[in-house]
């Protein structure tokens, strides 16, 4: 109760306004309005198609939106150039199919952002990058190609990436989702320490335990919108809505 | 929930702002009017040396020259296919001898693939055509043509037929082995028709290179379209414009047989392709 | 005649054609180049009349024969007034063919990178110019080596349509086209020429898997 207290004094890092989107016909977001605010993990779940991953993406603008506003740290995120990217450096993404740079090591992977995007010096942001992949415990990986390293791995290299920029904020869209089982326990655990360390973080995710014991704030959505916003414990043990009450039945039965 | 684009062609662009939507209606602005000014470039050219004159272009409203192309189309077709047949009856026994248990049979097989592979079309149409004779060997012009075209691709064929040969799963084997069949009849009903499916449009897209290797049956004075293109021009004396229809005529049946090949090996995912052993010939 | 006999009398001529070969070879195979990363850059800019301009240019020189090209070159455009040598012509007809394959492959170099890793670039604050020349580039060569090694081999073997035009020096076979016009150089004049080519073949070949082999990533 005292971290949420404390959390309302935060400042906003992402904000969003009536959000909408279409996919031609399509209603994938109907205004959505949320709030993230630092130190903050929320966890957005919610049945496939339900716009939860869309949601998590429009966020860094990897999908356009119709109308609306995100503003990432009071600032509305521009539409194009140099100021996207900016912009877009502040915020971190962790995918679902982890998307390491094939033709680049792992150290490489790491130091790209930084020393491209960021203008580090090459020898400072490598000894970061060594300090990041020897936290997430990658580090005796760092001269291998990508492909080498396992899914779970390769992850966690993820990770480091992201926070090789120092992000804001990082967003996860399904980290674990492409994951064999025995590998999402590593990468879950170094998302926990994160969450402790006080990064801001959203994600969406299928990991319900990992939900309940990690986050601020669980959001519902379904067919576009949120239909439910709560503390974990509120939310999985009294669902408010019928729709949240199936959707927490239908995964129980798996 | 991804967008519906899967062409890396569009992923390298974002969904445009005002901006980027400003330049590039500039862009394709400029664009129109340099490929405007391109193509009256063109038309002039052909404005100021007269070719633009009715007499060259109004033999293509005769009947007469449709049929005489026509002819010569059909022979082309005639050759191309003739060809096809010998490249591929070649290709199987290379492949079967690149496949097969004996290393020596390997051997010779692939010293034979690489070599067919390594030498032009012509050097073997100029073998047939010009070496042959000396030995007394006589061809039809027919078989001046289809022998050097067919020899020439058997190689690339050979690799494609080895290529889908591989990737029947080795499953298809062992069921057939616990039904009892035998090496050659696993092969023959079993594995390579299999095989066949995977590399059709792999077959196809060699068999444009065929089609173009075919043009060179002018050099044997077989009737092909190249030839009679050839006679059209002393009749009406109409170089530039026989020349281009016959270009553009070339052109799109290759481009047909390439959309069959792709339209295949987009309807069977499982299809192989060739990408990497198919390459130009002239 | 003999192997012998037979280079004591054209040794010289062999030795000029397989230089003029190449020389072909490697001028062709740079115009290729050129003109296919141009192509390409076409293909894949926003601009949709210039997309189109760049794949309508793949399709006719990917499928016009080379022998239909040559003839255009050398026996039509002079009727538009557009007189060039016979080298000039062999050298833009087997240019331009291979410019056509050469775009070919590039673009399905760029269609190996998987469109996740462009989005992570993009999240990570990469301008397109950085995304372009870090991610997109080096990923579409290092999947391009092995096709390019191949049309290297395939542009050598276009430039035998060099034998359809009397050059000078000839090239490896329009020399044998020579050689048994004017003697009875009989199998021996086509296997030294034949050989010749092989051995290039396989030469490139090697370097280009070495290179391959080097450079290609595993996914």
């Amino acid at each position: 109760m005292e971290k949420k207290n404390k959390m309302q004094d935060q400042l906003p890092v992402i904000e969003l306004k009536h959000v909408d989107k279409h996919y031609g016909q399509l209603h994938v977001l109907k205004d959505i309005n949320l709030t993230v605010r630092r130190g903050e993990v929320v966890v957005i779940i919610g049945p496939s198609g339900s716009g939860k991953s869309t949601l998590c993406r429009t966020i860094n603008r990897l999908e356009t939106i119709d109308s609306g506003e995100i503003l990432i740290t009071g600032e509305p995120l521009p539409k194009e150039g140099k100021d996207l990217a900016r912009l877009r450096a502040r915020v971190g993404m962790v995918f679902q199919s982890f998307n390491l740079f094939a033709h680049k090591t792992i150290l490489d992977n790491v130091t790209l952002g930084p020393t491209d995007v960021l203008r580090v010096p090459k020898a400072k942001a490598r000894e970061e990058a060594m300090q990041l992949l020897k936290r997430v415990g990658v580090d005796s990986q760092a001269a291998k190609l990508p492909a080498k390293l396992s899914g779970g791995q390769q992850q966690r290299v993820a990770i480091a990436r992201s926070l090789a920029m120092h992000p804001e904020a990082i967003l996860f869209d399904e980290p674990t989702s492409a994951l064999d089982p025995e590998m999402i326990g590593e990468v879950l655990e170094v998302m926990t320490e994160l969450a402790q360390e006080g990064m801001t973080m959203v994600m969406v995710t299928h990991e319900m335990n990992f939900a309940r014991r990690v986050a601020d704030r669980v959001i519902f959505m379904d067919a576009g919108s949120i239909i439910e916003e709560n503390s974990p414990d509120e939310f999985f043990d009294h669902p408010a809505t019928q729709r949240a009450k199936d959707f927490l039945n239908s995964i129980k039965d798996h | 929930m991804r967008d519906a684009r899967t062409n890396i062609r569009d992923a390298l662009y974002e969904e445009p702002g005002p901006i980027t939507k400003r330049y590039t209606a500039v862009g394709t602005a400029i664009s129109l009017a340099a490929l405007a000014v391109l193509a009256a470039a063109v038309v002039r050219q052909f404005y100021i040396n007269g070719q633009l004159a009715p007499r060259y272009w109004t033999i293509f409203f005769r009947w007469t020259t449709w049929r005489f192309l026509g002819q010569g189309l059909l022979g082309t077709l005639r050759a191309a296919a003739m060809a096809g047949v010998v490249t591929f009856i070649l290709g199987f026994i290379l492949m079967t001898g690149r496949i097969c248990n004996y290393r020596i049979l390997r051997l010779i097989a692939t010293a034979i693939i690489d070599f067919v592979r390594g030498v032009p079309t012509l050097l073997f149409i100029y073998f047939f055509f010009l070496v042959l004779p000396q030995l007394g060997i006589r061809l039809d012009a027919f078989w001046k043509v289809t022998l050097p075209v067919g020899i020439s691709a058997c190689g690339v064929v050979a690799e494609v037929l080895r290529s889908g040969v591989n990737a029947v799963p080795i499953g298809q084997k062992e069921a057939a082995y616990s039904l009892g069949m035998r090496e050659t009849g696993i092969f023959l009903k079993v594995v390579f028709p299999q095989a066949i499916r995977y590399v059709i449009p792999a077959l196809i897209s060699e068999l444009v290179i065929v089609v173009k290797d075919t043009t060179f049956a002018y050099v044997v004075n077989f009737p092909d379209l190249m030839q009679n293109a050839k006679v059209l021009i002393s009749n009406y004396d109409a170089m530039l414009s026989v020349y281009l229809v016959v270009a553009v005529i070339y052109i799109l049946i290759n481009f047909l047989l390439n959309r069959l090949s792709d339209t295949i090996a987009k309807q069977r995912p499982r299809t192989l392709a060739a990408a990497e052993l198919k390459g130009p010939t002239a | 005649m003999g192997v012998e006999e037979l280079l004591s009398q054209f040794g010289g001529k062999y030795a000029q054609a397989f230089r003029m070969t190449w020389r072909l070879t490697i001028l062709a195979f740079s115009i290729a180049l050129v003109l296919g990363v141009a192509v390409t850059v076409l293909r894949v800019s926003p601009i949709k009349p210039l997309r189109l301009f760049g794949d309508i240019y793949v399709q006719i020189f990917r499928n016009i024969p080379g022998a239909s090209l040559l003839i255009i070159l050398v026996y039509a455009f002079p009727y538009l007034n557009l007189v060039w040598s016979y080298f000039t012509c062999v050298l833009i007809a087997a240019g331009l063919i291979p410019s056509a394959f050469c775009s070919e492959y590039l673009m399905s170099g760029i269609n190996t990178i998987p469109i996740g890793q462009i989005e992570a670039a993009r999240s990570i604050g990469m301008t397109f110019t950085q995304m372009i020349t870090k991610v997109v580039i080096p990923q579409a060569l290092r999947a391009s080596v092995l096709p390019l090694t191949n049309l290297l081999v395939s542009t050598m073997l276009t430039t035998a349509i060099a034998s359809q035009v009397p050059l000078n020096p000839q090239e490896l076979t329009g020399l044998v086209a020579y050689i048994n016009t004017h003697a009875v150089g009989g199998v021996t004049a086509f296997f030294i020429s034949a050989a010749l080519y092989c051995a290039s073949a396989v030469v490139i070949g090697r370097i280009g898997s070495l290179i391959d082999r080097k450079v290609r990533i595993r996914r």
